[in-house]
């Protein structure tokens, strides 16, 4: 349970970034916060969530970012403070809205988008930097650098934007996110506000509230003057600030998650008296005269930031301007090579970069130790493959459409997007999945394939959707497939639940984010309800499930949808017992022989089937064994054995 | 690894897709890699195995010395003899106007099979079985119903031999078997019995082969499509290609008789076929056709010993009527034999391109000039 909520000021809890958002919406007021989940970010709305009866605010997780944002600019036009979080994808996904609000402005309450980055795309089908949104959209834009500015500026923007009567943007990193850090609780308010739209005059603008982007010309220079006020509240933000010399050799300008590494490097390299750390907060708008008392001062500045040169490129083009300069500093940073401009960055990269300016040498240890310790690592360590868990429904169905196309022998292929299921694309799921890309695009470029059949394409097409996915992202792209007759199948994975970033419900579960049951959405009335035929399978019926795959593909025609319904085992699991138990019998096993090859330790490939060398056969390993049984029914020689518990 | 070492890859591009797969099964519905899928053998999976394939080893169309496999049934050379060793030759029929009346022609398989399960010669049969959408499946016939039910042809391929691959893993070891095949099924299943297989039931256990008399088996893919689109498949009740010169293909159905010209019919025969040089089941204990000419007799070629032991004693218990066969219609059973050899040996040598090569068809020297001459 998260102690988001805790009603102590003045004491430290330890919260991971995330949670430190949470706290600091609470303390501005928050009264509406709405989400997708998506790493890194799900745990804002998560531990919002767990809290939401107790502190009196309301919670959700919308069908999609958009949504969400949008559900929260609704609050705000009625008075009430709102967020909506979202990974980077999440921003892609909400910015038509994003850069129509920015000309129609916020209502009375306070409206913040969190997007947290995931630099290196540890969970993520891209990597992307969303600070450039803001410059692109005129929007404020802060970022933390620790967990205790993660809560001080949430409740600080809030402020900011129903001042400016803008929305505004945290961008936080995944280090940031998920790291764990103290934070010193402030006040939570006590007084909880009243919702209403206004409709009366507004008397600085001499007429009727709307939240209209027209006349955009107009609304547009509006927000560039509030963009100066932005500005000038930044010059004096807390979140800026210097740290070294008076005039340092060489100056750092950091923020996010770089400030640490920054702080780190420097101390380890022993350069405090001869490099500057410049770390800001405030984004976007630069705050110009903040930044020019320090460009000045040294005759080196290395950037260091996280995926793009946005600090970079936007610093340089202010110091392009300045007048007060006799000549410019040499800059280093992405552009120069000395840091990347894609994946995460750490200390070793920054002192690397930092060595190199200043002609330093730094051996952190020696290299001998390095060499026995990754040699250690290697020999103790076993090497794990990304996989589907041991009873994941997802490695059955994957089977059975990696079948189904063999059988049906038209070089037929799957379309994917981001997911669970995503894994496809590597062995766990068979190498299956040949284009994976943001959510719902399988079905989306499924539409495209499966109108080739003038230019001679009769390749069957399966797009693989999540069910979370389904209602996100994909009911345009299945209606658009059932409106212009496109041939492919819609392959809904339903394991009911958003798996892969928390098992969060969704509106095909009947249960909120707040816990309270809700109408369950069905996904095959609705696609029934557009006219598709649609199919419902269990997976773990291997034959059922092929041959059903295989009768949509040979019959053709437009958008079809197969929904494969399993619950995800992670969460079965905690319900209820195993079904099967599951062994191998060593008689009947003939391992590498002629007749099997280890069909199920070398391609089918769960965890909790063993290949026991000595033996030269296979075996269970019952300690990760889920005990779906799917394996008895792959096993040629009916070696597996299910009994049934 | 070697050269010669042959793995399921080989298997696909010398047989497979070099279009000689007669569909036989001997392959497939063993591992879990191949398998039978209207009318194809799927590779659904890569088999890591480098040598001793089984599924190479047993293919009736990869190399196959004839003359080793005659040596192994009859303890006799492979010759020149056209319909094979054959130890009498007879036509016959049922004396149960019951079976004749459900069978193709004179009902000999089906009395023979009947007969042997009654006297527990045999425990099931692996046979084809026509389902009710008209396509053949490999069936384990257990008692004299089963067998009733699987009576009839219906002309198209059949991958059998998969019902004898899978006894191993469905019904084990030590069932004795009776195995109703074509001439490259029984092929398969002497190159079996010359090098028992791993894994699979025994061998052994086959206790009776029965070779059906083929001239080409029609595409089960193809043909069964054209039965689609011009058929009710529900109405069908049986096939037959009268005598000739009828030069007919006849459906029953059930509300009447529907005739195609036989050339019609003919386009949806397995391409495979042309490279066949058997027509008689040359390897079968027994091998039962049709008698041309003579409505409602098979014609039955007796040629091993337990074939024959078995044949005495259906005839001592009076269960099949037997008459000789008709010179003339001996003679044109051994030119038709006859001609699917030399038809055979010609497409084989241009499809090697090289008249010493006749690719699976393993000869000893000499006689495929003798038989072509």
């Amino acid at each position: 349970m998260s102690g988001i909520a805790i009603d102590a000021p003045g004491t430290s809890q330890l919260f991971i970034g995330n949670e430190a958002i949470a706290r600091g919406a609470l303390e501005a007021g928050v009264g509406f916060a709405a989400a997708y989940p998506g790493t890194p970010s799900s745990e804002i709305i998560g531990s919002l969530a767990q809290v939401a009866k107790e502190a009196g605010i309301y919670v959700e997780w919308s069908v999609n970012e958009i949504v969400a944002l949008e559900a929260a600019a609704g609050a705000s036009f009625a008075g009430i403070r709102a967020l909506a979080a979202m990974k980077q994808n999440g921003v892609n996904v909400a910015s038509d809205f994003l850069a129509n609000l920015v000309m129609s402005g916020t209502g009375r309450g306070g409206l913040l988008l969190i997007h947290c980055d995931d630099p290196s795309a540890i969970s993520s089908s891209n990597e992307q930097d969303t600070r450039p949104i803001a410059k692109w959209l005129d929007i404020p834009l802060v970022e933390p650098g620790d967990f205790q500015e993660a809560k001080d500026m949430t409740k600080w923007l809030f402020d900011l934007s129903e001042e400016l009567g803008t929305i505004c943007l945290l961008r936080s990193v995944t280090r940031i996110a998920h790291a764990r850090g103290n934070v010193k609780l402030g006040e939570l308010p006590k007084v909880k506000p009243k919702a209403y739209f206004d409709q009366t005059h507004d008397l600085k603008n001499v007429m009727p509230t709307k939240y209209i982007p027209v006349p955009s010309p107009v609304r547009h220079f509006f927000q560039h003057m509030k963009l100066n006020r932005a500005r000038e509240k930044f010059e004096i933000a807390p979140f800026n600030r210097y740290v070294g010399p008076q005039n340092p050799e060489l100056l750092l300008i950091t923020c996010g998650s770089c400030w640490l590494y920054s702080l780190d490097a420097v101390k380890a390299l022993k350069l405090e008296d001869r490099v500057g750390i410049l770390k800001l907060g405030t984004i976007w708008p630069l705050p110009e005269k903040f930044l020019e008392q320090y460009v000045t001062k040294a005759p080196k500045i290395l950037f260091v930031e996280e995926i793009d040169p946005f600090l970079e490129q936007s610093v340089m083009e202010l110091i392009a301007g300045l007048t007060s300069l006799d000549h410019y500093p040499v800059f280093y940073g992405k552009r120069s090579g000395h840091l990347n401009a894609y994946g995460e960055l750490n200390p070793d990269m920054v002192i690397k970069a930092i060595s190199n300016i200043l002609g330093l040498t730094y051996q952190p240890r020696p290299v001998e130790y390095s060499s026995q310790a990754e040699s250690f690592r290697k020999s103790h360590v076993p090497e794990r493959s990304m996989t589907f868990c041991p009873g994941c429904p997802h490695r059955a169905t994957f089977w059975a459409i990696k079948n189904a196309l063999k059988l049906d022998g038209r070089n037929g292929f799957v379309t994917g997007d981001i997911g669970c299921y995503s894994m496809a694309i590597g062995p766990a799921g068979f190498f299956q999945v040949r284009t994976m890309h943001c959510m719902g695009a399988g079905a989306g470029i499924a539409n495209g394939l499966g109108r080739l059949g003038q230019f001679g394409f009769d390749q069957p097409v399966l797009a693989v959707v999540g069910d979370s996915t389904f209602y996100h992202a994909t009911i345009p792209a299945l209606v658009n497939g059932i409106y212009n007759q496109s041939n492919f199948i819609l392959v809904i994975l339903d394991n009911s639940a958003t798996a892969m970033t928390g098992f969060q419900p969704h509106p095909g579960t009947g249960i909120t984010a707040m816990g309270e049951p809700t109408k369950v959405v069905s996904m095959e009335a609705l696609c029934r309800s557009l006219g598709a035929r649609v199919e419902v399978c269990d997976p773990f019926d291997l034959k059922a499930t092929t041959a059903t795959l295989l009768d949509m593909m040979t019959e053709g025609g437009g958008a079809k949808v197969i929904i494969m319904r399993r619950e995800c085992e992670l969460v079965r699991s905690k319900k209820q017992d195993a079904p099967y138990k599951v062994y191998v019998d060593q008689d009947k096993c003939i391992g590498e022989d002629c007749g099997c090859d280890r069909l199920c330790t070398r391609v089918f490939l769960c965890p909790g089937l063993v290949w026991d060398k000595k033996a030269g056969k296979s075996r269970i390993d019952e300690v990760i064994c889920a005990g779906c049984g799917v394996c008895a029914d792959i096993c040629p020689r009916g070696a597996i054995v299910k009994e049934a518990r | 690894m070697t050269a010669n070492v042959k793995t399921w890859k080989e298997l696909f591009s010398e047989v497979i897709e070099a279009g000689l797969c007669t569909l036989c099964g001997a392959c497939s519905g063993f591992c879990p890699y191949l398998t039978y899928y209207k009318g194809r053998i799927v590779a659904v999976e890569n088999c890591a195995r480098n040598g001793d394939a089984q599924c190479y080893g047993y293919c009736p169309r990869t190399y196959t010395d004839l003359d080793a496999l005659s040596q192994t049934v009859f303890a006799s050379r492979y010759d020149e003899a056209p319909i094979g060793f054959a130890k009498d030759v007879v036509i016959a029929r049922s004396t149960d106007i019951a079976v004749r009346a459900r069978s193709q022609y004179g009902g000999v398989v089906t009395t023979v099979l009947t007969f042997a399960l009654e006297r527990g010669l045999i425990d099931s049969i692996i046979m084809a079985k026509t389902l009710p959408d008209k396509t053949l499946r490999p069936f384990l016939a257990w008692s004299a119903e089963d067998v009733v039910q699987c009576a009839g042809s219906n002309y198209m391929a059949c991958p059998v031999l998969e019902g004898y691959n899978q006894i191993a893993k469905n019904s084990g070891n030590g069932n004795k078997l009776a195995i109703v095949a074509t001439p490259c099924q029984v092929l398969a299943i002497t190159k079996m019995k010359h090098k028992p297989p791993q894994n699979r039931s025994n061998i052994n256990d086959i206790k009776l082969v029965i070779g059906l008399f083929c001239t080409w088996a029609l595409s089960p893919d193809r043909f069964h499509r054209f039965l689609r689109e011009n058929l009710d498949l529900a109405e069908i009740v049986k096939f037959d290609i009268p005598p000739p010169p009828s030069n007919r293909f006849d459906v029953y159905t059930k509300s009447g008789v529907v005739s195609f010209p036989l050339e019609q019919i003919r386009q949806f025969t397995m391409p495979a076929c042309a490279y066949c040089f058997d027509m008689t089941s040359e390897f079968a204990d027994i091998s039962v056709g049709a008698a041309e000419g003579i409505e409602g007799w098979n014609t039955v070629i007796i040629r091993t010993d337990s074939g024959n032991e078995l044949w005495q004693l259906i005839l001592a218990e009076g269960k099949v009527e037997v008459n000789e066969l008709p010179l003339q219609n001996l003679g044109h059973l051994k030119e038709a034999a006859l001609l699917k050899k030399r038809r055979a040996i010609s497409e084989l040598r241009k499809k090697s391109g090289n008249v010493n090569n006749l690719l699976y068809m393993g000869l000893p020297p000499g006689l495929a000039d003798k038989l072509i001459a």
